[in-house]
């Protein structure tokens, strides 16, 4: 994303320059601390990714909280699934729900790393039947592939993750608030009955601190970025369901998001 | 399935990409010429380059210079009696008498011809035995692929041969190294000592280049070359006159080549055993038996047909279950992840035209070897081997360095990657084998990830290592190869006890 949005924003900007910086490590811990701490002059940004940014800030020292960042706009957010194989025994989600409820911690649930959006809606599934035995795989491709084979009876991914493995996998519920444009056929989970939200967010923050006038001039840009039809067909042909949000309200985004984190650490901690 | 590795070709056939297999095998013939340079080291110190290509230029260029290392051993084999590689040990025993009488141009056709046979073969082994090995691997869930890891891990302590003692060492440092990090399950930092650099564990590749190519590159400052050739004049013929001669070796390269694919699929041995075998072998079957060793060309067929044949081959379980089958098929991993490409089923069903693509990489670099190598067995490019060595050597440690910096853009990788160096030095120099760390690494991680899955899918109770019928051959297996040595051992020293009383 940080990519495709960088190509953009030089034009939105006026024809600055834009350079995309790669800092990988510690699960984005080193480029979130990098931002967290530069400059607050606005020609240092960086990409966030929600949950996983702030709930890391609970399970082990960070040099960063949901204050060091001035936010600026959301591009993506995919909303999690819960899958399961195309030959498992459940075909809904009640049927899921029923199975956990009556045997708690019988059923297996396969996902990508805890102290993430996996994680938290598995728990929040937990909650709402009977407590599911969480493995946590090493990213979400092989969590997928154990899924597929029978190894783990359930899973839960985002939407993004499932697509081209239609044969493969039963999407069972998307949970977000409404359907998604990428698979119009998955209820989502409140439709069921079980009021769970849960998603991965993808956005542009800078550090605290910034001049009022300079994230201004930055948000316009970015607005313009997003208004950009060819931006929006590039972000697709990627796979990224949208959901722009700018501003304060990104900042409340955040804010609730590391509410739910701090909740899900104090109450079930994973370390 | 087979569909997809026509849609691949296309791609495969594209400039930038068949360019890039040309440079590979070049580039391989040179650095397999070399003494002291090996097809491991060339393609750890191109690694860390290559993040920046398109992943099929990568694995293009690591494909061609496999194929093109592996012959490129057998010319100061053939010329100085030194084995430019460890797998053209063999090459030795014939191509240098050959050389002696003047035969050096044909030794070095049949063994580039041999070469180039083997190579193809081994790609079609690849072709055709990987897409239905990857259909066969979700069957593998954690409780099989924590034993797939025990089971490499054994065969390459048990069966390398030489100490196993030093091999359990080694594997252990390289058990210990993939420890360091986060923990694979809840993420609590182990040995990380507050650095955020080693929260991810020890990038393969940083180990790699320390261990693989830092001490052959000091044993080459260490050793200044003598470069007295026995015999300047090579003696070389056109080739089209000398096929004709080589016809009669059908056999032994049919046969070396099905034991190269052999042992390129068992994880451990590598290269050097499939020449060994092959022209242990070759030899046996020979009606003149008396002539191998002074200088009979089918010796040096045979062992180059076979020290080719594993390469693809050895791609098969890199490629379908992770587990590398020679230390090349390791760096080459290591390639693959840099690039986003997990191995396993999903890598086939998610990037098929790069799979597919960098099997036909495997075929047309081992095609391009026939006129390349035979291009290059040549007087002019036997003074190649004359280069100073100080200038050499520095070249490359230069060129160490850029890559681990490149890999995050940071200095600590690369004082990592010398202390890496420095014991692989020490290792190297005490005769502790090197495989087992770098498939200690590899493995290692993947055993304890997998354990603690199965465990936890498990809910705690063991039995479920046990659980099914995938489980307990790989179980029967890793006994088989811890004991099989010590058993056989005893029963030939018994039946020979036996037989003198």
């Amino acid at each position: 994303m940080a990519r495709t949005v960088g190509q953009f924003l030089g034009d939105a900007l006026g024809g600055a320059s834009v350079v995309v910086k790669n800092e990988p490590g510690a699960g984005g811990q080193i480029g979130f601390t990098d931002v967290a701490t530069a400059k607050p002059d606005g020609y240092t940004l960086g990409t966030f990714n929600l949950p996983a940014a702030l709930a890391l800030t609970y399970d082990r020292p960070a040099a960063y909280t949901a204050d060091s960042f001035t936010y600026l706009a959301n591009f993506v957010e995919d909303p999690n699934t819960v899958v399961v194989s195309k030959s498992s025994p459940y075909d809904t989600l009640a049927a899921l729900m029923a199975d956990a409820k009556a045997n708690p911690e019988a059923v297996t649930m396969g996902l990508a790393s805890l102290g993430g959006n996996d994680h938290f809606a598995a728990l929040m599934m937990g909650q709402a039947s009977g407590a599911f035995t969480l493995v946590p795989f090493k990213g979400a491709a092989l969590a997928r592939t154990a899924l597929i084979g029978g190894h783990v009876a359930a899973g839960t991914m985002t939407l993004s993750q499932t697509v081209g493995f239609e044969d493969q996998l039963k999407v069972l519920a998307v949970l977000a608030k409404d359907r998604s444009s990428f698979a119009p056929n998955v209820p989502t989970a409140k439709e069921l009955g079980y009021d769970i939200e849960m998603s991965s967010l993808r956005g542009i923050v800078a550090p605290a601190g910034l001049d009022p006038a300079v994230s201004a001039k930055l948000l316009a840009a970015l607005a313009a970025v997003n208004a950009n039809a060819e931006f929006q067909k590039k972000m697709a042909e990627q796979g990224n369901p949208m959901n722009y949000i700018a501003g304060d309200a990104f900042a409340t985004v955040a804010k609730a998001q590391s509410e739910v984190a701090k909740g899900i650490w104090e109450t079930t901690p994973w370390k | 399935m087979y569909l997809d590795l026509l849609h691949a070709l296309p791609h495969v056939l594209s400039l930038t990409n068949f360019l890039a297999v040309t440079i590979g095998v070049v580039a391989g013939i040179v650095v397999g010429a070399l003494p002291g340079l090996s097809a491991t080291m060339a393609i750890s110190v191109l690694v860390p380059f290559t993040f920046g290509l398109e992943p099929l230029v990568a694995l293009g260029l690591m494909a061609g210079i496999y194929n093109g290392a592996m012959y490129g051993g057998a010319i100061p084999a053939v010329l100085l009696r030194i084995p430019g590689t460890p797998a053209a040990v063999a090459t030795t025993f014939d191509g240098y008498p050959m050389a002696q009488k003047g035969e050096g141009g044909f030794a070095l056709q049949v063994a580039v011809v041999s070469s180039s046979i083997g190579g193809i073969a081994s790609a079609f082994a690849l072709m055709l035995l990987a897409p239905p090995l990857s259909k066969l691997t979700l069957l593998f869930g954690p409780a099989e692929v924590f034993w797939i890891a025990v089971f490499a891990m054994c065969s390459i302590i048990f069966m390398l041969g030489g100490n196993v003692v030093k091999g359990l060492i080694s594997a252990c440092f390289g058990v210990f190294v993939s420890v360091v990090g986060s923990d694979p399950i809840f993420g609590n930092d182990r040995y990380t000592f507050g650095y955020l650099e080693l929260l991810d564990g020890i990038n393969i590749v940083i180990l790699l280049v320390g261990l693989y190519a830092l001490p052959p590159v000091l044993d080459l400052l260490e050793s200044p070359l003598k470069t007295d050739t026995a015999n300047e004049n090579l003696g070389t013929e056109p080739i089209w006159r000398t096929l004709p001669r080589m016809m009669r070796f059908w056999k032994t390269w049919l046969r070396g080549s099905l034991i190269g694919i052999w042992i390129g699929i068992l994880p451990g041995a590598g290269g050097s055993m499939a020449a060994f075998m092959s022209y242990n072998e070759a030899r046996r079957a020979s009606k003149t038996p008396e002539s191998w060793g002074h200088g009979e060309p089918e010796g040096v067929a045979a062992a180059e047909v076979a020290n080719n044949a594993d390469t693809a081959s050895a791609l098969i379980p890199a490629l379908t279950l992770g587990i590398p089958g020679t230390s090349v098929a390791a760096v080459m991993l290591g390639g693959l992840l840099i690039h986003g490409l997990q191995p396993g089923p999903m890598l086939f069903r998610e990037n098929p035209d790069i799979v597919f693509g960098f099997m036909w990489q495997f075929l047309f670099g081992a095609i391009l070897l026939l006129f390349l190598g035979g291009s290059l067995a040549t007087n002019s490019f036997a003074k190649l081997l004359k280069l100073p060595r100080p200038l050499l050597g520095s070249v490359i440690i230069v060129l160490m360095v850029i890559g681990v910096y490149s890999i995050h853009g940071r200095m600590f990788d690369v004082y990592l990657m010398l202390g890496f160096g420095a014991v692989g030095y020490v290792m190297d120099k005490l005769k502790f084998p090197l495989p087992p760390v770098v498939l200690g690494l590899i493995l290692g991680a993947f055993a304890e990830e997998n354990l603690r899955l199965s465990l936890r899918i498990g809910r705690g109770d063991w039995g479920i290592l046990f659980a099914n019928h995938t489980s307990q051959v790989l179980v029967a297996l890793t006994i088989a190869v811890v004991f099989g040595p010590s058993l056989k051992r005893r029963y030939w020293d018994n039946r020979k006890s036996g037989a003198q009383g």
